[in-house]
């Protein structure tokens, strides 16, 4: 077999209602990269239009790409395609997860793996390089994903990468992961595997994965992003606070790193410090999570920092909080972000001080992440605590949970802001605990059982983006037109962080807007921060390219919560970052010679399959009237206040339908519909696609 | 190779636990002690028929945070390729569950399913070399080029995996693509690399001295 660079070359193919296993070259998917581009191609071609997320029909795609595992920085990204248990229309959407899993696929050889049909019993995959086998996972069945991952570990030896469901998963849960490496978490697809009685995949891979270029040109081409170009967590290139190296310092960075600032639990205690930009062996202090995402408390419970393989900036933080136990969970807690962040959102109404002064909320949030993490249930971004809140004091809940079922739940412990009532809350919704449970359907699906209306939809405190029920992501916040487009564009909450990485950067807006003048071709691209103007035509570029590079990333597959490098720490570079890093990488590692145009093209065509795909599933073309719609309180926020008056980010609702325009303009899609025509579709040599929706008379 | 994997591995905690037993010494994450050092021979001043190396790779468990970048810069520099399992320093293998893998109280033990605490592995260069002297080809030697680090020569090397059952770590490794052995160098590219400073090359002489300083362990 010819030597693959890169690519490991094969993709696996499981089928679990008859146990075939198979292996397929994965050159026929090379024009979609890897990763999420392997996954729309799998669904468009194979999963039937109207099949049931959870039907043995539906197919769950593990996707890698030629970069992941090649020691590119932050390239352990795993990205799962499958249909989405909470889109209303089951339609095609990503996860994804860090940690080690995705490297050790491309060890053992495989660019992705296929798992279709439905076991008859619980199973696990085992893989260790070409040997692969399904193995009883009835001991496993039950489990949390802590135990299960041991299990599996128990099994396969202590160097396997798992990935595992918890009881939500295995209990249909649409709002439940699936994990890996006790915190990395793909959210809303944990029960299709759970339909499919999938477990765990365990992987050991002993494989390579091999390099066409000089491995000193690759490290040389590593020591410059992480010399030159890499900030710290979203890629925030200024310190949080006034330090002696940096010109510039914003509050809201996540380059938290600063003197008298520490792993408080090390042995001995780290201190990240005051540390200027050059120095490889710094680069994982600056981001110290812990106290960004759980308050100054967290810091002396903070025993490092961890995250992704090949990742240098660790924007997990590690804690050990003795007084979990009392709660019955484990001490030890990793967890970044939402993960943190949502369960506090349960807790509606605070939590009081547990063990000391102001531990309150940091108890809530590493309590919950503990108990979410191992149930493996997911949050659909947040929404679970809103919609809590929402059924709950709008009497709703009352209205529907039977007397009985209302009286047994524990809310005096919420009202007195006691994290207790989280472990009720989570036990109910992985078990499917009476009427309550439904919470773990998803947005969608309980506004429909509830009839809740739209005060409900429309309501700002609820932040839903979409009537396809998920909520706002760096939406109209982050960019005005540009986060409110890419919010609009996909079947769940918008996983794009390109346009926010640099929005959050910590540069000031004037360096940034020069920035966006030269990617975009004009700084009209780029607004100051709540200080919004009207819809132009580089704004529909930013915003495209935003999405481009946030599928590329997904598909090569690195992190586009660092990726790309749009901006850099180092001043001699006048703060300029490098957007033809991802090529030279690709043409390095691959040998073939990509540019940042080839990729992006690439990159294009994966997401205009993704929106042929979502035409086909809706079975309409109304894309800009069926999909890409706004939920009213993002044109009705701040009612004294205009729109493009300072100080607030509402939208305008023509200026919005104007965006579509550019941005369908932009895109090579039709400008009425946003569907995508057919000479675009031939252009990036989806012929098949532009073939199959013509049958279907979706061609506009 | 499941069968062959499952014995390895049985032969790979058998080997380690009598070598703890004759120290006396849990290992548990705790900071290697001075009657292991006597063991590898780092304390006696006899003639040996390995010249002493001059450097010695340390990590500092309490910085290390997992990102594995050592591996790769290890098997990069050395291997023109990337594959953690060969990596001279071992860190992913030991990631979820600790170099003594998963137990009834995991949660408790090393690793990001216990107390998140990782167990990076180096090489000791020791001065009589456990693989060295197993290996029966004599591809194992101190290299002038190299500080006198122990060094596989691969032309030597018959991949049978002595070195590996020898050494208390089974630190080298051998490469299931080329069936050669790899084994630490001492070269510090992985130190050079480290994002969070875990890793540091010091004077072989001075280890004793590092040992003692608080959070140096030998995992």
């Amino acid at each position: 077999m010819a030597v693959s660079y890169g690519w490991a070359g094969k993709i696996l193919r499981v089928n679990l209602s008859n146990g075939r296993i198979t292996t397929e070259d994965t050159n026929k998917y090379k024009d979609y990269i890897g990763g999420m581009g392997i996954g729309y191609k799998v669904l468009f071609d194979e999963v039937p239009v109207g099949t049931h997320p959870h039907d043995a029909n539906n197919k769950i795609v593990f996707g890698t790409g030629p970069l992941t595992g090649s020691g590119a920085p932050c390239s352990s990204r795993t990205n799962v395609t499958s249909l989405f248990p909470t889109n209303p229309k089951h339609m095609v959407a990503d996860s994804h997860m860090g940690g080690n899993f995705a490297a050790s696929m491309k060890y053992a050889g495989y660019d992705a793996i296929i798992v279709e049909g439905k076991a008859r019993g619980p199973v696990w995959l085992r893989i260790e390089d070409d040997k692969v086998s399904i193995e009883d996972a009835s001991k496993m069945w039950g489990q949390g994903i802590y135990n299960t991952t041991a299990l599996v570990a128990s099994e396969m030896g202590k160097e396997a990468s798992i990935a595992a469901i918890g009881q939500a998963g295995e209990n249909l849960v649409n709002l439940s992961v699936i994990m890996n490496g006790y915190s990395h978490s793909a959210g809303g697809h944990g029960s299709i595997l759970g339909a499919k009685k999938l477990k765990a995949i365990g992987i050991i891979g002993t494989g390579s994965l091999k390099i066409a270029g000089k491995a000193k040109d690759l490290l040389d081409t590593n020591s410059y992003m992480l010399k030159e170009l890499i900030g710290a967590n979203n890629n925030h290139v200024v310190p949080s606070t006034p330090q002696p190296w940096a010109e510039f310092d914003s509050k809201g960075s996540r380059w938290t790193a600063q003197k008298g600032l520490y792993w408080g639990a090390a042995e001995p205690p780290v201190e990240t410090g005051e540390i200027p930009p050059g120095d490889i062996t710094t680069v994982g202090l600056r981001t110290q999570k812990g106290v960004k995402d759980l308050g100054p408390v967290a810091e002396k419970y903070t025993k490092r920092m961890g995250g992704c393989q090949s990742c240098p900036i660790r924007c997990f933080s590690q804690l050990e909080i003795p007084q979990l136990e009392k709660f019955g969970v484990s001490r030890f807690v990793s967890n970044t972000c939402m993960g943190y962040s949502a369960p506090n959102g349960v807790m509606i109404k605070g939590t009081v001080d547990q063990f000391e002064k102001d531990d309150g909320t940091f108890i809530s949030k590493t309590l919950g992440s503990q108990l979410a993490d191992d149930y493996g249930v997911w949050c659909n971004y947040g929404m679970l605590g809103r919609e809590f809140k929402y059924i709950y004091e709008s009497g709703k809940l009352k209205e529907v949970l039977s007397e009985e079922e209302y009286n047994s739940i524990p809310f005096e412990l919420l009202e007195a802001g006691d994290p207790a009532f989280l472990k009720d809350f989570y036990r109910r919704i992985t078990f499917k605990e009476g009427e309550f449970s439904h919470l773990g359907d998803g947005t969608y699906w309980i506004a429909q059982r509830w009839d809740l209306g739209d005060d409900f939809w429309h309501g700002k405190a609820q932040k839903i983006w979409s009537p396809l029920g998920y909520p706002v992501h760096h939406s109209n916040e982050s960019g005005a037109q540009v986060g409110a487009l890419i919010s609009c564009m996909f079947n769940r909450d918008s996983q794009s962080h390109t346009h926010q990485n640099l929005i959050q950067s910590g540069l000031p807006a004037d360096i940034l807007r020069e920035v966006s003048a030269e990617i975009w071709g004009s700084e009209e691209a780029f607004d100051f921060p709540a200080k919004y103007t009207p819809m132009n035509e580089y704004k529909a570029k930013f915003a495209k390219w935003s999405i481009i590079r946030n599928v590329l990333h997904d598909s090569l597959t690195v992190c586009n919560w660092m990726w790309p490098m749009m901006v850099s720490p180092v001043k001699a570079r006048n703060y300029r970052g490098d957007t033809a890093l991802e090529s030279k990488y690709m043409s390095l590692v691959t040998g073939e010679n990509y540019t940042e145009e080839s990729l992006d093209l690439a990159a294009e065509r994966v997401f205009t399959l993704h929106r042929a795909l979502t035409v086909k599933q809706m079975g309409t073309l109304d894309m800009r009237n069926e999909h890409d719609v706004i939920m009213d309180w993002v044109y009705d926020m701040d009612p004294e206040m205009e729109p493009f008056t300072e100080g607030t980010v509402k939208m305008e609702r023509e200026d919005m339908q104007t965006a579509l325009t550019m941005f369908y303009e932009e895109m090579g899609w039709d400008k009425k519909t946003g569907a995508p025509t057919k000479d675009t579709l031939n252009r990036l040599g989806l012929d098949f696609a532009a073939r199959e929706l013509e049958s279907m008379n979706l061609l506009p | 190779m499941e069968e062959k994997s499952k014995k390895k591995f049985l032969e790979r905690e058998t080997t380690r636990r009598e070598f703890l037993k004759l120290t006396g010494k849990g290992f548990g994450g705790a900071v290697i002690s001075m009657s292991i050092l006597s063991m590898l021979g780092c304390e006696s001043q006899q003639t040996v028929a390995y010249a002493l190396p001059s450097g010695l790779l340390l990590a500092d468990a309490s910085r290390c945070t997992g990102c594995q970048r050592c591996e790769i810069s290890c098997t990069s520099i050395h291997d023109e390729k990337i594959q953690p399992f060969i990596s001279r320093i071992k860190v992913s293998e030991n990631y979820n569950f600790g170099n003594e893998g998963p137990r009834l109280d995991y949660y408790r033990q090393n690793g990001q399913f216990g107390n998140l605490s990782m167990s990076p592995e180096t090489c000791k260069q020791c001065r009589e070399p456990y693989c060295g002297r197993a290996c029966p080809a004599g591809a194992i030697f101190a290299d002038p080029k190299q500080g006198n680090a122990r060094v596989v020569d691969t032309s030597k090397c018959v991949g049978c995996g002595a070195c590996e059952e020898a050494c208390p770590w089974h630190l080298p490794t051998i490469d299931p693509e080329t069936k050669k052995s790899t084994k630490c160098e001492a070269c510090g590219f992985c130190a050079e690399n480290c994002p969070t400073g875990a890793l540091r090359m010091i004077p072989w002489e001075d280890v004793k001295k590092a040992m003692r300083r608080n959070g140096y362990r030998f995992s």
